[in-house]
């Protein structure tokens, strides 16, 4: 971590050349980043509220849906990034010395981009929809490093593993979709049968999910026993995705 | 004096034909598959000297690359240990990390930082390098429109602004025009007079003969023999015949 204050202008080099390279890369540049979570947001809205109802309390289902999509499309799109990254920065790794952890950190760095230009839209659409402001929106930001915690731990072990089984990476797009069908996104965390309900909040993800619902759109404080969970699952796979990758970084360069 | 790169039995030993696919690891567990190791260096040991031009030469596939790259610490070895006391610069491939789309401009500022330099040493270096590289006119097109040429000269000229303790040359003077083989080897020769340590992987003997002072043979990944330039490319000359 030390290296990371030491190789600060390094971080930020590689982070706006992603966000660079791609905005150079297409005509229609960052608007992507918003043109796909929205045609998202449509379909989803019309399948979602037309055709099978999901209970939403007093909260239209669009911007119900919207508030758990922003962060899950960041998540999803992060680790996909910072999966790759390694792979995609091969004459990097065999041929310079430098702490390869800032290679899927500046992936993840990259994908910012998208999650403020789609925050905003969030702020628009709960302006639009009319929803009343809380203040337990000064939590988002707490969640969010939660959340960030969790998603570097993930990535720590899917970008190094990655390297030596290079079709992680086919796999995991599959596996991002279960992953987004088993979390509260789509639907309300009350529709969880109750005899499945444990095995549903062992994975952070909805708990998170849930964490932002309730301080953005219904002004309840996030529940303490599942925000203490996803705290603590965090942090350990921070920390043991951190060592794991160490120990797997010292062996990129000889299978790339 | 202390050495500023010391290998102590140093050895490295690649996998041949391992399975890089989950599929296949998948199929391993069934029905397992020898992997066959391969030693790129057996045992090697030697000192380099703050301020010596060491030259590495050997045939292919010899170990000349890999004990450049544990001394550029990308790759790590299997035995023994690399010791190394000084900043590095690699001019092992140059342009490593330059992304096409962007700029020379802004390709400066990345590679300057992946070879360690801040922004604002940069700032300050920027027109110089520049200069070296003769790209004044191109510096804000975007690298793939460089020639070759020009991208090695915009490579060359960041590696060699990072002020190293250490050179790591690999076959670059093999590229590029005569008069910019002849800027870079002048300035390989103003980094020596300033102390600098140059290590050098070169098939062109004439380069290694006359630039350095001490050169080390390899031949299957084991030091047949080293010492002064004349004596070791002799020896070479005999066992490549």
């Amino acid at each position: 971590m030390q290296n990371l204050i030491k190789y600060k202008d390094l971080y930020w080099q590689l982070t706006f050349r992603e966000i660079n390279a791609r905005y150079k890369q297409s005509v229609l540049g960052y608007a992507w980043a918003i043109i796909v979570p929205l045609m998202n947001l449509i379909v989803l809205s019309i399948v979602f509220s037309y055709l099978f109802r999901v209970p939403t309390g007093n909260i239209p289902y669009p911007i119900f849906l919207f508030v758990a999509l922003v962060p899950w499309t960041f998540f999803s799109n992060s680790l996909v990034a910072a999966t790759g990254s390694i792979m995609e920065n091969g004459a990097l790794i065999t041929k310079v010395k430098l702490p390869r952890e800032i290679i899927p950190l500046s992936a993840i760095g990259s994908k910012s981009i998208d999650l403020i230009l789609t925050f905003l839209i969030l702020l628009v659409l709960l302006f639009i929809y009319k929803v009343e402001f809380h203040q337990t929106f000064i939590l988002v930001p707490f969640i969010f490093i939660f959340q960030l915690t969790f998603m570097v731990g993930v990535a720590f072990f899917l970008s190094a593993t990655n390297v030596f089984f290079r079709d992680i990476g086919n796999v995991l797009g599959i596996f991002l979709t279960i992953w987004m069908y088993l979390t509260p996104v789509i639907y309300s965390p009350q529709m969880i049968p109750d005899n499945l309900k444990l095995l549903f909040y062992l994975n952070p993800m909805t708990s998170i999910i849930n964490a932002y619902r309730d301080t953005i759109l219904y002004g309840n404080l996030p529940n303490f026993a599942q925000m203490s969970y996803v705290i603590f699952i965090s942090g350990l796979l921070l920390v043991l995705g951190y060592l794991y990758f160490k120990k797997r970084s010292k062996q990129f360069a000889d299978v790339i | 004096m202390k050495p500023i790169i010391k290998l102590s039995r140093v050895s490295k030993k690649y996998r041949r034909g391992q399975r890089l696919l989950l599929k296949q690891a998948i199929l391993d567990f069934f029905k397992p598959q020898r992997e066959e190791d391969f030693w790129a260096l057996k045992d090697v040991s030697f000192n380099v000297m703050r301020g010596e031009v060491l030259g590495i030469i050997g045939a292919n596939g010899s170990g000349k690359s890999t004990i450049l790259k544990l001394m550029a610490e990308v790759i790590f070895p299997t035995k023994g240990e690399v010791e190394v006391n000084g900043k590095i610069s690699p001019l092992i491939e140059l342009g490593a990390g330059f992304h096409p789309e962007l700029t020379g401009r802004e390709n400066i500022y990345l590679n300057g930082t992946i070879l360690g330099l801040t922004t604002n040493q940069i700032d300050e270096k920027f027109d110089s390098i520049v200069k070296f590289a003769q790209l004044e006119e191109f510096i804000d097109t975007a690298v793939k429109h460089y020639s070759s040429g020009m991208y090695m000269r915009l490579g060359f000229a960041i590696a060699i602004h990072v002020d190293p303790d250490i050179l790591l040359v690999d076959e670059i003077l093999a590229v590029g025009d005569i008069a910019f083989q002849k800027k870079c080897l002048d300035k390989m020769k103003s980094f020596h007079e300033m102390g600098v340590t140059i290590v050098i992987i070169s098939h062109a003997l004439d380069l290694i003969q006359t630039f350095c002072q001490r050169v080390i043979l390899l031949q299957n990944g084991v030091v047949v023999t080293s010492g002064s330039p004349q004596k070791v490319i002799e020896k070479y000359r005999k066992i490549m015949n």
